[in-house]
């Protein structure tokens, strides 16, 4: 428990000029997919290098394989010069790489000392002496946090310190923080980066993860733009401007999507029903003040950064919140004002939820694709009506919605796990339109979903529209919001910030609105 | 016995459903034992064999139907036990015969609603849910209910007695019954919209109450049958012997019955395995049994064997249906 700042201060000027990573063509797949693909990337020490990018980029996968919790499918990692492979995060520790992680990785059931101590232990440990050197560790780096106390007990920030002060002990050279001011007041964040700025000046390289932009300009030295897995551009902080880093990290749009929908009609319907309305809506921390309508025939897409409260008001709206604690606002269905306990009273009510996780809770697995289908026709009013099972009803079920929902499959009797990704998603989509629902929400329809599925589900969502049915679309990837909405409602910090018709909408905009 | 089951499964040659596999492996129990043993195959033990295999058979159907949803009831045998032994007391009073049995099936109906009411309400995990109600039950009967040990059954409830010493067709009356609980059950999980549910209950709970599934009544109903299923293995034992020993709350019968249905190949991780599976699982520890009690093994003896079935047959449904499915989720 020796080392503290001082020791850290006094690496010697030539190894502050040495490349603590350098990353070449760092390749990771999961099932054929690109996470990331041909990553170059570098760091010194003593500079502050900023990730920056869209959900799904690509930034936590390169992050957990710079800590060893995931190891790449191809490429060569250098660190300070040695080339390494980490099998697992210890490796990486070992090698003088530290995460800060986003969710801390605090024992809470033990002291802050404890915790900073964890995995340095000698066989016998005494408390006076672990207390005293966490204290000046924590002294060293002004932080204010008391070393006996409990990890449970602190507050965000002070979490944070302790997490920093345990990858310091653990000798890193390298720390990775990853959105390290989500949780962070002003105050506290101004605190973090005078710690990120002491670390540089000791010499140590710095990976700085976030969402905010300006906050990642201000305080890095270079920033690096990752789109769909692959590395835009690596850009000097000082020299570069927030606009052009949002340029980068959307470009898509310049290279020219389709952004109408609308496949017959010239706009918008002539008389718009509200079918849902949503009034200020809150959910503990995550859902605040949240409003919005949606109308018959209308496709309403809902961007916006993960965990700005999207999925948890569609949650709330179709009572598939465990816990539903509505702690304030109204959801009114036709005009009257419901509130749902269980998905099952608001299917009765016809509005559907399907999930963004279809494998954790969309379908059965051991069933086939005509049994998974049936199930959502027995679950719902019509189907209750009858308590022994029909096999004819069963295969004109699965007839008709494989024929509607273009799945494909040798037959309807194929199991549900041996077919691809977007076939599975069809199934479950398939399972929540036979209850003939007026409201459908989708949250995130094409994750993980052949490029061929993705326009055919799309299809389906324009086609659900026309139908007459309010459908809202939840998603991450903004050329699918632009591809399906008529209407586009950017969410931040559990409210509904902006509105952008079909035609006014692009990526930066909602991009702008959706961050600042 | 389990070790080649798995080496089957695993050799992927035998295209064999679990329960195949395991009628041959009673097939050739059965032959083994027919040779080596002295008085296995005989008129008598045969009988007996069936006759004693009935209620377990019946109890197995009954923890089936939890275990396909997912569930576990350890309070199987006690709420059984206790339900079957107040119907046997009220018998020794002026209660009629079927003022009693229903009686004893509120009880049953009342206490698998408590212990689904625990499971989907509270959301205390099934196994601890149903640890505690058994011991609750048990006792609460034990002290405040049940006159003593035994509960002897009057000489002139003649139905009772001929659920469990009746022959119907020159076939033994349990076994009957046994045959009509696997039929009503197999119906109810294959031809009903119930069914479906605990089926779609079980193999993934999430799925089913986004699907619109009353998942937390649902819950009540299983437990509900499994009890009422329950009751009538206890009925069956009573009748046999002419009477209730509440003793057998306390043993090991629970454990022969996750056994029979484990063995049968209906998975711990749900939705899978149907009422063959438990014929499967049944005829398999019968014939076990039987042929260790011809052989003079003492309980504890009986127990090494079993935990070692119950062990291999947990491992092999661990290897077919892993648990925590690595989940293989992008970055970000």
């Amino acid at each position: 428990m020796s080392q503290s700042m001082v020791d850290l201060l006094d690496i010697s000027p030539d190894q502050r000029d040495t490349r603590l990573v350098d990353l070449r063509k760092v390749t990771k797949t999961y099932r054929g997919v690109h996470a990331i693909k041909d990553i170059d990337f570098t760091l010194d020490a003593g500079e502050v290098h900023a990730l920056v990018g869209e959900n799904g980029a690509g930034k936590s996968t390169l992050c957990k394989i710079l800590s060893g919790a995931v190891q790449p499918t191809s490429g060569e990692m250098f660190i300070a010069g040695e080339r390494v492979s980490f099998r697992r995060p210890h490796d990486a520790l070992e090698h003088g790489v530290a995460m800060v992680y986003q969710e801390t990785s605090l024992v809470p059931t033990m002291t802050a000392a404890q915790n900073i101590e964890l995995g340095h232990e000698r066989l016998l440990t005494r408390f006076r002496s672990l207390n005293i050197g966490a204290q000046q560790l924590l002294m060293s780096m002004n932080f204010h946090v008391n070393p006996t106390a409990y990890v449970s007990t602190l507050g965000a920030a002070q979490k944070q310190m302790v997490e920093i002060a345990r990858a310091l002990r653990s000798n890193a050279r390298i720390v990775i923080f990853d959105e390290p001011t989500a949780t962070l007041t002003p105050e506290e964040t101004l605190h973090l980066f005078d710690v990120i700025n002491k670390l540089r000046e000791a010499g140590l390289g710095i990976i700085y993860v976030s969402h905010m932009l300006e906050e990642s300009l201000k305080i890095a030295d270079r920033v690096t733009v990752l789109r769909d897995g692959e590395r835009i551009v690596t850009l000097d902080a000082k020299k570069t401007t927030r606009d052009e880093l949002v340029k980068h990290m959307v470009g898509r749009a310049l290279t020219g999507t389709q952004t109408r929908r609308r496949s017959g009609g010239d706009g918008k319907p002539q008389r718009r029903r509200k079918v849902l309305e949503v009034e200020n809506l809150i959910l503990g921390n995550v859902v605040r003040n949240m409003s919005f309508s949606a109308y018959a025939g209308e496709v309403l897409g809902i961007a916006g950064l993960i965990g700005s409260g999207r999925t948890e008001t569609a949650k709330i709206i179709a009572g598939a919140l465990k816990r539903n604690r509505i702690h304030g606002g109204r959801v009114l269905v036709n005009g009257k004002p419901v509130r749902y306990r269980v998905p099952k009273q608001a299917i009765d009510d016809g509005i559907v939820y399907i999930t963004e996780d279809r494998k954790a809770d969309g379908f059965f697995e051991t069933m086939t694709i005509a049994e998974n289908l049936y199930l959502g026709y027995l679950a719902s009013r019509r189907g209750r009506k009858r308590w022994l099972l029909s096999r004819r009803r069963r295969a004109e079920i699965a007839r008709e919605w494989t024929k509607r929902l273009r799945i494909k499959a040798i037959n309807s009797d194929a199991k549900i796990v041996e077919l691809s990704g977007g076939n599975q998603q069809k199934v479950v989509v398939g399972k929540s339109l036979v209850a003939d629902p007026e409201v459908v929400i989708f949250d995130e329809p094409t994750r993980g979903v052949d490029v061929g599925a993705i326009e055919e589900i799309h299809q389906m969502i324009r086609q659900l529209a026309d139908e007459g049915k309010a459908v809202i679309v939840i998603s991450s990837y903004l050329p699918e919001i632009l591809a399906v909405s008529d209407r586009i409602l950017v969410t931040r910090f559990g409210r509904a910030v902006a509105e952008f018709s079909a035609e006014e909408a692009t990526q930066e905009k909602i991009m702008y609105a959706a961050i600042f | 016995m389990g070790a080649v089951l798995a080496k089957a499964r695993a050799d992927g040659r035998f295209r064999l459903s679990q329960e195949q596999i395991i009628l041959i492996v009673v097939a050739s129990l059965f032959v083994v034992f027919s040779v080596l043993l002295d008085g296995f195959f005989t008129a008598d033990n045969l009988l007996n064999l069936l006759r004693s295999v009935s209620s377990l058979g019946i109890l197995s159907v009954a923890m089936a139907v939890v275990v396909i949803a997912r569930g576990m009831d350890l309070s199987l045998v006690a709420s059984m036990g206790v339900s079957t032994a107040i119907a046997i007391q009220l018998m020794r009073s002026e209660l009629s015969t079927p003022e009693a049995l229903l009686i004893g099936l509120g009880i049953v109906l009342l206490l698998g609603a408590i212990n689904g009411f625990l499971i989907a309400f509270v959301e205390i995990p099934a196994l601890f849910a149903t640890l505690a109600s058994g011991l609750l039950i048990y006792g609460v009967a034990r002290t405040l209910v049940l006159d003593g040990l035994i509960v002897e059954l009057p000489p002139d409830r003649e139905f009772v007695r001929w659920l469990g010493q009746g022959v119907v067709f020159g076939i033994p009356a349990p076994i009957v019954i046994f045959a009509v609980v696997a039929l009503v059950a197999h119906f109810l999980l294959s031809r009903t919209r119930t069914g479906r549910f605990i089926y779609a209950h079980g193999d993934n709970a999430g799925a089913a109450a986004l699907t619109g599934i009353p998942v937390r009544p649902l819950t009540l109903i299983e437990y509900m049958i499994a009890g009422a299923i329950g009751f009538c293995g206890g009925l069956v034992m009573a009748g046999s012997v002419g009477g209730f020993n509440t003793q057998i709350i306390d043993g090991s019968l629970i454990y022969d019955v996750l056994l029979v249905v484990v063995v049968g190949g209906i998975s711990l991780v749900g939705g899978r395995g149907g009422v063959l599976s438990v014929l499967a699982g049944t005829a398999l520890i019968g014939v076990m049994l039987n042929g260790m009690t011809i052989l003079n093994m003492n309980t504890h003896e009986k127990d090494i064997v079993k935990g070692l079935i119950l062990l291999a047959a947990l491992v092999l449904d661990n290897r077919l249906h892993p648990r925590d499915e690595e989940t293989v989720r992008q970055g970000d």
